[in-house]
């Protein structure tokens, strides 16, 4: 039986308690972490943390080592389904490692940093970003192969080997390079098939870590997908240059030629077309905005090529 | 009144970043406020900046921003509306990224000046002495002080990020000065006035106008010379304090109380004598958040 145990406690001014829980499976030095919704509005990673933990559940006795499972660090921001703490209205995923001093998300951060540490292995589980349609992907920091070999067996369409950004180093994953994100699905939705896939990504990522028998996995090792991997030199934005109202005529990995158009805008109060934006190049869409309303620059569609 | 930076909004007019100019020629200043929607005071004291000079031209060139972020303020919010970013996040920018990144990288450009400054209101649930946050040396610090402002809060540069308008500045080279007053999402008038006068005290310090306003610095000091009293426990916080109120050690700043049947938790003591400078103003609190500032001054 998994072990439940709550990671901190955040007390509420009006006298509810608000916890951060863990659930351990296993035991064992070689550790697993597995961590869901650092933000609220990803329904979907945490989903797959709780798919993945019904099934280590019935699996207990098979596992060789420890797998600790956090389907939800962000239990208010998710309560309301946004992506920010509420009250503070502050990034978890800007707070790392955070603080034992601070506001209840830096002690939440810092909480989580601390039992986190020594891990062997850190997966990440996210949904799409609230505004878009997403391909499964797995994200890795770039300098580090030996996690991009690893997110090869997560059962996603793109291993994506991705350059920090400015913002990175207050994120979760960045506290553990060899960090692996998934994502995939709709923002701020669930969608059928997205978070069996990624479930079953999580459980072969368990088999390749030797954590897991393959004999125990629910599929055949011959069902997961086969990734193409890519830096961000082959992961192209593409942005709108009018504002208006976004109308996608694409779908989430579908091929798309150079030139060819991946969604209209449109006047808002007309509907009269202002502009048709169309791919630079060909290759397979990563991302399309699901969220209509665009101004100029805003992100419409990832293209990858490989 | 110039429009520097315009750019097509679905369903609505254009967004549209002004600038009020005053004056010519060097030394030039550029005044930002309203970067955050939800804390106007800067512009209040901007505006009240400017019908000064109206009345007397400068000798040298001001640069007024009194609301930057014009969509945030039209709904009572800190960040752009549209995709709920900060734009004091975005800097330097770019001029071909999302909105928020072209504006502030037009209001980059825009501010090209000797000196600049960037006025916030505190945090909707807290009340700040009005201030002015500067290194622990050099020219900024020179003209921090200059403003005259009734707190000068000498801080590490490392908090300042280079992503925030004032991070970008220091990276172009420009003297940049933080200054915060009062409280998001209200107005409070005289912590405006105040503001107002300490960026005509600065514009005075650097010959651009005359100034005769006296200096209302009470308190000038760095980290360890600020007592910070944090919430002991979750709960009501009742302040028995304001802002600028002159405390010695012992002095009752507020209790806290349960919100529901009002038994009081416990008291919150000044451990240091000085002046208030932070006051909660959002009642609910969480155990270990910030209460009430006190910063020495010189008798204490």
């Amino acid at each position: 039986m998994a072990e439940t145990r709550r990671v901190i406690e955040i007390e509420l001014p009006s006298g509810d308690v608000a916890p951060v829980v863990c659930r351990r499976f296993g035991s064992g030095p070689f550790r697993v972490v597995i961590a869901a919704g650092i933000r609220g509005d990803a329904p979907e990673g945490i989903r797959v943390a709780h798919r993945v933990s019904s099934f280590l559940e019935a699996e207990e006795g098979r596992l060789n080592g420890t797998v600790d499972i956090y389907p939800c660090a962000n239990p208010l921001a998710a309560h309301r389904g946004t992506r920010t703490w509420p009250f503070f209205d502050t990034d978890l995923n800007r707070l790392f490692p955070g603080r034992s001093d601070g506001h209840p998300p830096a002690q939440v951060a810092r909480a989580l940093c601390d039992d986190i540490s020594g891990a062997q292995q850190v997966i990440e589980l996210r949904g799409a970003r609230p505004a878009f349609s997403e391909a499964s992907q797995a994200i890795v920091r770039h300098d580090h192969a030996e996690s991009a070999e690893l997110a090869s067996h997560a059962n996603v369409a793109v291993v994506w080997r991705r350059t920090p950004g400015p913002a990175a180093p207050a994120t979760f994953a960045h506290q553990f390079p060899g960090s692996i994100v998934l994502e995939g699905g709709t923002g701020n939705r669930l969608t059928p098939g997205v978070g069996n896939d990624l479930a079953d990504g999580v459980l072969n990522l368990l088999v390749h870590l030797k954590v897991l028998p393959e004999s125990g996995l629910p599929f055949h090792w011959a069902a997961i997908r086969r990734p193409v991997h890519v830096t961000d030199a082959e992961v192209h934005r593409v942005r709108a240059e009018r504002g208006g109202l976004f109308l996608p005529a694409s779908t989430i990995w579908s091929e798309v030629e150079a030139g060819e158009c991946l969604g209209e805008i449109v006047d808002p109060l007309t509907g009269l077309t202002r502009e048709e934006v169309r791919s630079p190049m060909a290759g397979n869409i990563l991302a399309i905005r699901e969220l209509p309303v665009v101004f100029p620059g805003t992100m419409v569609a990832r293209v990858v090529t490989a | 009144m110039t429009v520097v930076y315009s750019i097509e909004a679905p369903y609505r007019g254009r967004y549209e970043l002004h600038r009020l100019t005053f004056g010519s020629g060097s030394p030039r200043v550029a005044i930002v406020a309203g970067l955050h929607g939800n804390e106007l005071n800067g512009m209040h004291a901007v505006n009240m900046l400017a019908a000064a000079l109206r009345a007397q031209r400068p000798r040298g060139t001001v640069h007024l921003f009194p609301l930057v972020n014009t969509f945030g303020a039209d709904e009572a919010r800190k960040r752009w509306p549209f995709d709920d970013r900060d734009i004091n996040k975005a800097f330097p920018g770019d001029p071909d990224g999302t909105a928020v990144q072209r504006i502030a990288s037009a209001l980059l450009d825009a501010t090209d000046a000797d000196v600049c400054v960037d006025v916030h209101s505190g945090a909707p649930h807290v009340r700040e002495l009005p201030q002015v946050r500067v290194p622990l040396s050099g020219r900024e610090l020179e003209l921090g002080r200059a403003m005259g402002l009734p707190l000068v809060w000498r801080r590490e540069g490392a908090r300042l990020q280079a992503s925030g308008l004032i991070g970008a500045w220091r990276d172009a080279g420009r003297q940049a000065l933080h200054v915060v007053g009062g409280r998001g999402i209200t107005l409070d008038t005289g912590h405006s006035a105040t503001i107002a006068r300490g960026l005509k005290r600065l514009l005075g310090h650097l010959g651009l106008v005359r100034h005769v306003d006296p200096n209302e610095t009470v308190a000038d000091v760095t980290r360890v010379e600020v007592g910070v009293h944090r919430a002991a426990t979750g709960g009501f916080f009742v302040p028995e304090v304001r802002v600028g109120a002159l405390v010695k050690p012992g002095h009752l700043l507020g209790y806290l109380q349960m919100p529901i049947g009002g038994d009081r938790i416990g008291e919150l003591r000044a451990r240091r004598g000085g002046v208030v400078v932070t006051v909660r103003a959002w009642p609910m609190v969480y155990a270990q958040e910030l209460l009430v500032r006190v910063a020495g001054t010189d008798s204490t």
